[in-house]
C-alpha cells in the first residue's frame, strides 16, 4: 500500500509541475521523462533478464524516425504516430531478438551493438527516406483525432508523455511480478537451470526484447515531436553507452531506479554544463564515484535502507 | 589500360595494408586487454586521441616525428597504467557493467582533457621528411609513408607475436588469460599482469594515434569514430585473439578502402553486415571463444 501511495504522491507532484515551474526547467522535466521511459525500457532487458544491450539506440532512434517521417509525411495524429512507431519498433525487435539471443554474454551485447550501428549506417545512406546526415526536421505535433489540441502546446505535450510513462511503468511492474517476470528472473540467474524446469527460455528473451524495444520505441517516438527532429545521433552507440549508464546510475532492476538515473543524468549534464565548460570531466568523475562507492545505484541503495526485514520479498 | 588497372589494384592494395596496420595497433591493444581482463574498454578511441595528440605536442618540441613515435606511447602507457592501478583494481569481481561505467567515465574524462590541453580545433601533424616522398608503383605514385606504414604494421605484428609466443611474459599473459585462478595459484603475479597488460594495450592505440596523425588532422572526433572501428575488428576477430585483430583489421581496411572506392554509399553498412554475418555464424568471432 506504501508503494501505491508513493506513486500516487509522486505523480501528482509531477502533474502539478508545470504551475510552478518556468518554462525552460518544463521542458528539461518533459526530456528527462521521455529519457527515464527510455531508460526503463532497457531495465527489463538488463535488469531483470540480464541481457546487456549494447544497442538500445536502435529502438529509440528507430521509434524516433519512424514517428517523425509519419507526423511529416502522413495525416497521423500525434498519439497514432507515436503508437505505430512503438509497435513498429517491438515488430524490428523480433527479429533483432531472434538473431541475437542465439548468443549470451559479451556476444549478444556486440549483436545489439551492430544491430545498432548498421541501423546509424542506414539512416546516413538511406537520404531519401531519413534525410541523411541533416535527418528529418520540422517535425510536428499534429493534434489528435478528437480536436485535442491541447497536445500540441508544451504543457499537453508533457502530459502526454507523464501519462505514457506512468501506463509503462504500471505495465512493467505489473509484468515483472507477474509469472512471466519469475521466469525472467529465472534466466537472470541460471538460464540452464530454467531451461531444465522446462521454460523455453529463448522465447522468453524474444518477448522481453520486443517489449523493450516497444517501449524504447515509444521513448523515441516521442523525442522526435518532442525536439522537432530526429538524426542519427539518436541511433548512435554513444546514446546506447548513456543510457545502460542511467540504468546502472540509477539501479538496475528497480524500474524506478532507472527513470531516475535518467534524470539524474540529464540535471546533472545541465548543471554542470551551465557552471563550467569541461563538464565532462566532472561528468567522467561522477561515474567513476557511482562504481567505486553507490555499486547499488541510487533507488537500489534508497531501498535498501527503506526495507524493514518483514516487508522484504515481493 | 591493362597496366593502369593493375596499378590501380597494386596501390589500393598497398592503401589496405597500410590502413590494416593504422587499425591493428588499434584493436590489438583493445583485445589483450580484453583478452587478459574480460574488461571492454570504452575508453580505448579516446586513448588513441590522446596519443595523436600527445605526439603531436611532442613532435613540435622536439623537432622530431621519431621521438613523438617512441615517447607518446609510453607516456599513454603510463597514463593506463595508473588507471588500472586506481580504478580497475578494485573491481575485479564485480560484472561487466561497473567497467563500462569506469571506462566511459575515462573516455569522458579524457576526452575533455584533450579539448582544455589543445583546444577544439584539428591539429595537423608534418610527416617526416625522410617519409615525405612518393615512390612509383607500376607508374602510379604512392607515398612514402603508406609504404612505411604497411612495413612497420608487419614487424610489429610480428614482434607482438613473438613475444605472446616467446616470452615469459608472453607465456604468463597468455596464462592469465586462459585461466587466471590458476595462474595465481601458480605464483604468478596477475595483478602486475593485468597492470602490464592494460599499459601495453593503451601504448599500442596511441602509437596507432601518433602514426595515423600525419594521414587524419589530430581532431576531437577521432574518439567516437575509432572506438566503434576498434570494437568491430576484434568482434569479427574474436574478443581476446590476437590473430583474430589481425584478420579483423584486414577486413575492416579492404571493407574501407575498396568499398569507399567502389561503394562508398554502402561501405560503412557493409561493415556492420560483415559483423553481423560473422556473430551469427560464430558468436564468438572468427577465432574467438564463446562466452
Amino acid at each position: 500500500m506504501g508503494a501505491w501511495r508513493g506513486l500516487i504522491l509522486v505523480v501528482a507532484v509531477l502533474a502539478l509541475a508545470p504551475l510552478g515551474l518556468p518554462p525552460y526547467m518544463m521542458t528539461l522535466l518533459t526530456e528527462a521523462l521521455i529519457l527515464g521511459l527510455f531508460a526503463m525500457s532497457l531495465d527489463l532487458m538488463v535488469g531483470y533478464t540480464r541481457l546487456v544491450s549494447f544497442g538500445h539506440a536502435a529502438a529509440y532512434g528507430f521509434g524516433a524516425y519512424c514517428s517523425g517521417w509519419l507526423l511529416i509525411n502522413t495525416d497521423l495524429s500525434l498519439p497514432s504516430a507515436v503508437f505505430v512507431a512503438a509497435i513498429a519498433s517491438g515488430v524490428l525487435a523480433i527479429g533483432v531478438a531472434w538473431v541475437c539471443t542465439r548468443s549470451t554474454g559479451v556476444s549478444f551485447s556486440m549483436l545489439t551493438l551492430a544491430f545498432a550501428q548498421l541501423l546509424y549506417a542506414i539512416t546516413f545512406r538511406w537520404t531519401s527516406v531519413t534525410g541523411g546526415s541533416d535527418g528529418l526536421a520540422g517535425i510536428p505535433r499534429r493534434p489528435g483525432p478528437f480536436g485535442l489540441t491541447a497536445l500540441t502546446s508544451k504543457t499537453g505535450f508533457y502530459f502526454f508523455v507523464l501519462g505514457l510513462l506512468v501506463a509503462a511503468f504500471l505495465l512493467c511492474r505489473q509484468l515483472v511480478n507477474s509469472p512471466f517476470g519469475a521466469v525472467l528472473r529465472g534466466i537472470r540467474e541460471n538460464e540452464a537451470k530454467t531451461l531444465a524446469l522446462g521454460y523455453n527460455t529463448r522465447a522468453y528473451k524474444i518477448a522481453v526484447v520486443a517489449l523493450s524495444y516497444a517501449l524504447g520505441g515509444l521513448a523515441g517516438a516521442l523525442y522526435a515531436p518532442f525536439a522537432g527532429f530526429a538524426n542519427s545521433e539518436l541511433l548512435f552507440w554513444l546514446l546506447s553507452g548513456q543510457v545502460l549508464i542511467m540504468v546502472i546510475v540509477g539501479g538496475a532492476g528497480t524500474l524506478i531506479g532507472p527513470i531516475l538515473g535518467a534524470a539524474f543524468f540529464m540535471f546533472a549534464q545541465h548543471q554542470l554544463s551551465s557552471y563550467t565548460e569541461s563538464w565532462a570531466i566532472y561528468f567522467g568523475m561522477l561515474f567513476i564515484f557511482f562504481v567505486l562507492f553507490v555499486p547499488r545505484g541510487i533507488w537500489g541503495s534508497v531501498a535498501a535502507r527503506l526495507r524493514r526485514p518483514a516487508a522484504d520479498g515481493r | 589500360m591493362q597496366l593502369g588497372t593493375l596499378a590501380l589494384l597494386l596501390t589500393q592494395t598497398a592503401n589496405v595494408l597500410s590502413q590494416t596496420a593504422l587499425l591493428f595497433f588499434l584493436g590489438v591493444g583493445l583485445t589483450l586487454i580484453f583478452g587478459i581482463m574480460r574488461v571492454v574498454n570504452f575508453a580505448h578511441g579516446t586513448i588513441y586521441m590522446l596519443g595523436a595528440y600527445i605526439g603531436y605536442s611532442l613532435a613540435r618540441v622536439t623537432g622530431s616525428f621519431w621521438v613523438a613515435l617512441i615517447v607518446a606511447p609510453i607516456i599513454v602507457g603510463a597514463v593506463g597504467v595508473a588507471f588500472e592501478a586506481g580504478i580497475l583494481r578494485r573491481l575485479y569481481g564485480r560484472d561487466g557493467s561497473a567497467f563500462l561505467m569506469v571506462t566511459f567515465g575515462l573516455a569522458l574524462i579524457l576526452g575533455d582533457v584533450v579539448q582544455i590541453g589543445w583546444g577544439a580545433s584539428a591539429l595537423r601533424v608534418a610527416v617526416p621528411d625522410l617519409l615525405s616522398g612518393v615512390v612509383l608503383l607500376l607508374g602510379e605514385p604512392f607515398p612514402d609513408y603508406r609504404l612505411f606504414l604497411a612495413g612497420f604494421g608487419v614487424v610489429m605484428a610480428i614482434a607482438i607475436w613473438q613475444v605472446l609466443e616467446r616470452t615469459r611474459f608472453g607465456l604468463l599473459i597468455r596464462a592469465t588469460s586462459q585461466n587466471p585462478e590458476m595462474a595465481r595459484a601458480l605464483g604468478t603475479d596477475v595483478q602486475l599482469i593485468r597492470s602490464g597488460v592494460f599499459g601495453v594495450g593503451c601504448g599500442l592505440a596511441a602509437l596507432g594515434g601518433v602514426l595515423a596523425s600525419p594521414l587524419v588532422t589530430a581532431s576531437l572526433g577521432m574518439a567516437a569514430s575509432m572506438i566503434i572501428d576498434a570494437f568491430v575488428i576484434v568482434i569479427i576477430g574474436g574478443m581476446g585473439s590476437f590473430v583474430g585483430s589481425l584478420i579483423g583489421a584486414f577486413l575492416v581496411a579492404f571493407v574501407q578502402v575498396f568499398g569507399n572506392f567502389y561503394l562508398p554509399e554502402l561501405a560503412i553498412a557493409f561493415i556492420y553486415l560483415i559483423m553481423l554475418l560473422v556473430l551469427i555464424v560464430r558468436p564468438g568471432g572468427l577465432l574467438g571463444k564463446e562466452d
